[in-house]
């Protein structure tokens, strides 16, 4: 009876043997299993916040543009007015994120108008500027050249684009917390994730 | 015999972790390349819905100038000479918008107005929608005037401003459509496919204009 299932039963090892194995194994297996789990949660938890920006930044660029502070109004409001339209739904994505209004100051200190705001090109500029995992709204207003008389030979409006309605960009920059350890992103501080949304729109003027 | 056992079990090992780890990998990265394209799903949708927006931004007389360009991509730049002023601000707006991720999208380029009309407009009132022939088709983005019927279907038409237009109430549509292609990502690894994204967006002329 025993010789019927020799070579059929597994051997038995000695214990400390199969234990080492399966903490090699279990050594090696682990820091992928983690890297898997992390990348997909951090994966899932990028494309919450991003669509959460993508819809602020659709809402603040529609709010800047079709609500001056007078009907009359030659500029869009200003960056914390909009910020303050759109942190409550960038608020509710953003955890362990801080949200502010950008403010360029101009020469007596106060924040410069939209007009004149340069917002920032790089998640790395507001992290220089505001810490790790901040990102701002920043509301900027492109005004179109003022018509001239046309030199002889072209037709008015000149320069081209004279007449234009100026164009609001809102932009969303800065750096989102994520699960991504300290070394391995592009972040200073670590767990965090750039990001740079935005949107352009014309401005609805009504003609003074 | 007993040593030739354990190799064979240490090999089944071995073969098993070969073969788990592939397979976790290529799952992450279909997962990531999922959720990439929910991201890009979402910012065609606000560029195209920006886009419908500024269409009636512009007065609605305003017709570009000879030698008007705007704005493209991949080093395009669209000649909107003749067009309505509010086809290069809707492109604008769309491309304005559309600024990440586009080293992944091909596009399905089309013309930026065929048709349209508005009776504002106080030289030449349409009765029926006008034909945009010089509009360049080359556009990410199509903005045209009209009314959707069942099944998706755009009939041209023209904005009618008089109360309560017999013909109905026309808007402005504007699409957009792009294929992620992940070749040129660490994802390619895993990723076999290209997904084509759509999206539409209506929008109404707003009832107070220049």
């Amino acid at each position: 009876m025993g010789g019927e299932f020799e070579g059929v039963v597994r051997p038995r090892r000695a214990p400390g043997a199969r234990g080492g194995q399966a903490i090699v194994e279990f050594a090696v297996i682990l820091p992928l299993f983690l890297f898997c789990l992390i990348a997909a949660l951090d994966a899932g938890l990028w494309a919450v916040q991003t669509s959460a920006e993508t819809s602020a930044v659709e809402q603040a660029a529609m709010i800047a543009s079709s609500a001056g502070a007078t009907p009359l109004s030659a500029t869009a409001p200003d960056a914390s007015a909009v910020t303050a339209a759109i942190s409550g739904r960038l608020r509710s994505a953003l955890f362990a994120t801080g949200i502010r209004s950008w403010c360029a100051t101009d020469a007596s200190g106060r924040c410069a108008p939209d007009t004149t705001q340069r917002c920032p090109s790089t998640p790395a500029q507001v992290q220089a500027a505001d810490g790790p995992r901040v990102v701002v709204v920043c509301v900027s207003e492109a005004d179109p050249p003022a018509c001239t008389t046309p030199p002889p030979g072209l037709a008015a409006p000149y320069p081209a684009g004279c007449g234009d309605s100026p164009t609001i960009t809102v932009r969303v920059i800065g750096f989102v917390a994520s699960f991504v350890p300290p070394g391995f992103g592009p972040g200073a501080g670590g767990f965090e994730l750039p990001t740079n949304i935005s949107a352009t729109t014309h401005t609805l003027r009504f003609a003074p | 015999m007993r040593r030739s056992r354990r190799r064979g079990d240490d090999a089944q090992a071995v073969l098993e972790t070969a073969l788990v780890i592939p397979i976790l990998l290529f799952l992450v990265c279909n997962f990531v390349a999922v959720m990439v394209q929910v991201t890009v799903q979402e910012q065609l949708n606000a560029a195209t819905a920006l886009a419908a927006q500024s269409r009636f931004q512009a007065s609605s007389d305003a017709v570009d100038a000879t030698g008007t360009r705007c704005c493209g991509a991949h080093g395009n730049t669209l000649v909107t000479s003749g067009l309505p002023t509010g086809c290069r601000y809707a492109a604008e707006s769309f491309y304005g918008t559309m600024t990440t991720y586009t080293g992944l999208l091909h596009w399905q380029t089309a013309a930026l107005c065929t048709f349209g009309g508005d009776s504002g407009n106080g030289g030449a009132q349409p009765v029926r929608p006008v034909a945009y022939a010089g509009s360049p088709s080359n556009a990410d983005v199509s903005c045209d005037i009209g009314s959707v019927k069942p099944g998706g279907i755009v009939v041209p038409g023209y904005v009618d401003r008089a109360l309560n237009p017999p013909s109905g109430l026309d808007v402005v549509i504007c699409s957009a459509s792009a294929s992620v292609d992940f070749a040129n990502t660490p994802l390619a690894w895993g990723v076999f496919w290209t997904p084509t994204l759509h999206a539409r967006a209506e929008a109404l002329p707003p009832p107070f204009r220049q």
